[in-house]
């Protein structure tokens, strides 16, 4: 199965590069030819781009929530996007109407997407460093994304 | 690319021809995909899906619904293409880091030039085809373009864009021209210069600043010729030149300020045709550039040895004007840094616009629906505003809220979105 595992961010923006960091500490991990790794500060239309041609993908993101708990990960599937559809930026559109968007064009999309999200404490103060708990948390994801590559299962 | 500008001038040096060439077909490219992402995806679904209809639908998937299935894979198409160029350059497409002091990081290959004239060739195409479709859309509909004309959506401001030596609109390069609300040039400036131009009013009400122009001066938000206010944008770059330095894009410039009736135009939503014409030039100068025999040069920097002091920097962002200004110590180290952004430039006429649709589409007695806040929210989207970069503030959501008071000041509604 042709595996992506994406991570999405600004490497320059504290927490908001969370997803940066997971992806560099997985690339040791991985044995050769079990996925493509990736990072990228695109989002919107153009993550259609980079998930063309993948029968799966696993994206890594910062996430920030009502009364989140900083450093939580959450395991989530394209679905729950549905309900928070605000644009990530004002000059694209959102995840997942570029999702819906790419499947009625019937582009070769992966027929599974994971995404796990990191609850942020600072996503807004440049840095490169990510916060105490949000750094904590990313041997955490690191371990979830790797029993994901290899078909384990979640509580 | 403002930023690259803004360094050279900081290490006192001018990067060779082709290393400007290559940056000027970078930026072309992303003003290619930018531009089909704001007319599609933001723009379009107001007028292709009309202003007052369902929100469920006014979006980039009812547009394509609309449209076709075919034009949406050809959006997506271009975007990408364009997108591709810039990765290819700059190593990626989004926060690209090739625009280094005195020129660029690396050479163009002949065989990627090649692969970019045959993207560029298609972009030409598809900015052809997507001004046709605006005006089969938008200008064949009395309704929309007595919208367009009409005096909720016009402003009477000062104007102001970068053109090259012939006076035509540049998106990379040139001086900075100022037009008042007569069509009058006030104003002509290098980079460098424009503090003696621009000042920069501050409310305790808000993060960002106003700019305003200092030889007219602040006179509160008002329009006119005595108020410094003016605007940044693609109709203001059209407004400030004397024209388009392609054939094709010429045409349309010409096209459309006959149907609008002469220069410079005040309709705030005529700023979307003005990106469609910006569209056309974009893709037309992306081929030129990918055809120009100096493209693959392997000089693409000269290396500065001046020891770093202070430098501004002002390219065309799509949204207009942008403007970086930099001090370093001895070792290049920044120590104050002022930007302002087209959405700064904008912020005082954004302001009126949205009161200019307010009063002009909120009476007493009328329901204040859906449709009616998405007209006043229009007045706001034709600026294609980045309300973060402009507050360097990144709150991830835009947060609205209306307040309905009735001619005595007394609330009457209070619609919320996105506030916490």
């Amino acid at each position: 199965m042709k595996t992506l595992v994406l991570g999405l961010g600004n490497p320059i923006l504290s927490d908001d590069g969370v997803g940066f960091r997971v992806i560099e500490a997985l690339r040791d991990r991985l044995d050769p030819g079990q996925a493509t790794v990736m990072e990228t500060g695109v989002g919107g239309l153009g993550l259609l781009d980079l998930l063309t041609g993948y029968d799966r993908a696993i994206i890594v993101d910062a996430m920030q929530t009502a009364g989140g708990e900083p450093g939580k990960v959450c395991r989530l599937e394209p679905g729950v996007l549905e309900s928070t559809r605000h644009a990530a930026s004002p000059h694209d559109v959102n995840f997942a109407t570029a999702l819906e968007l790419g499947h009625r064009l019937g582009m070769a999309l992966p027929r599974e997407i994971v995404i796990f999200g990191i609850e942020v404490a600072d996503a807004t103060t440049f840095g490169e460093e990510c916060t105490p708990k949000v750094r904590q948390a990313i041997p955490l994801c690191v371990e979830m994304v790797l029993r994901e590559l290899n078909g384990g299962v979640h509580a | 690319m403002a930023s690259g500008k803004a360094n050279d001038a900081v290490f006192h040096i001018d990067p060779p021809p082709a290393a400007k060439k290559l940056r000027e077909l970078f930026y072309c490219a992303h003003m290619v995909h930018s531009h089909i992402a704001h007319f599609y995806a933001l723009a379009g679904p107001d007028f292709v899906m009309g202003p007052t209809s369902d929100p469920a639908q006014r979006n980039i998937l009812g547009v394509i619904g609309k449209v076709g299935l075919g034009v949406a894979g050809e959006v997506l198409k271009h975007r990408a293409y364009a997108q591709q160029i810039q990765a290819t350059i700059g190593g990626k497409a989004t926060h690209a880091a090739c625009a280094l002091p005195g020129g660029m990081s690396r050479p163009i290959t002949e065989q990627e030039r090649l692969d970019f004239v045959e993207k560029a060739k298609s972009c030409v195409e598809f900015a052809k085809f997507t001004l046709k479709l605006f005006n089969d859309v938008v200008l064949a509909n009395k309704e929309y373009v007595d919208l367009i004309l009409g005096d909720i959506y016009t402003m009477k401001s000062y104007y102001m864009g970068l053109v090259d030596a012939n006076n035509k609109v540049n998106f990379y390069d040139g001086d900075v021209r100022v037009k008042d609300p007569d069509g009058k040039e006030v104003a002509k400036f290098k980079p460098a210069d424009y503090l003696q131009y621009i000042a920069e009013h501050t409310e305790p009400w808000s993060y960002l600043k106003f700019p305003f122009l200092k030889k007219v001066g602040w006179k509160g938000l008002t329009e006119g010729k005595d108020s410094g206010v003016y605007r940044v944008s693609p109709l203001a770059r059209l407004n400030v030149a004397d024209g388009m330095a392609t054939p094709l894009a010429q045409a349309e410039y010409e096209r459309m300020y006959q149907t609008l009736g002469g220069k410079p135009v005040h309709a705030t939503l005529a700023m979307h045709w003005a990106r469609l014409v910006e569209l056309l030039y974009a893709s037309e100068r992306l081929l030129e550039l990918c055809q120009d025999k100096e493209i693959t040069s392997p000089q693409v920097r000269t290396i500065p040895t001046a020891t770093p002091d202070e430098g501004v920097g002002i390219v065309e962002a799509p949204r207009g004007t942008l403007i970086h200004h930099y001090q370093t110590d001895e070792k290049g180290i920044v120590k104050k840094v002022n930007l302002i952004v087209a959405t700064a430039h904008n912020y005082a006429a954004m302001d009126m616009s949205i009161k200019n649709a307010a009063k002009g589409l909120i009476h007493k007695g009328k329901a204040v629906t859906e449709g009616l806040l998405n007209m006043v929210e229009m007045a706001f989207r034709a600026y294609d505003p980045c309300m973060g970069c402009a507050t360097h503030n990144l709150p991830g959501q835009m947060p609205l809220e209306v307040v309905i008071r009735n001619s005595d000041g007394e609330e009457l509604t209070r619609l919320t979105r996105n506030l916490r």
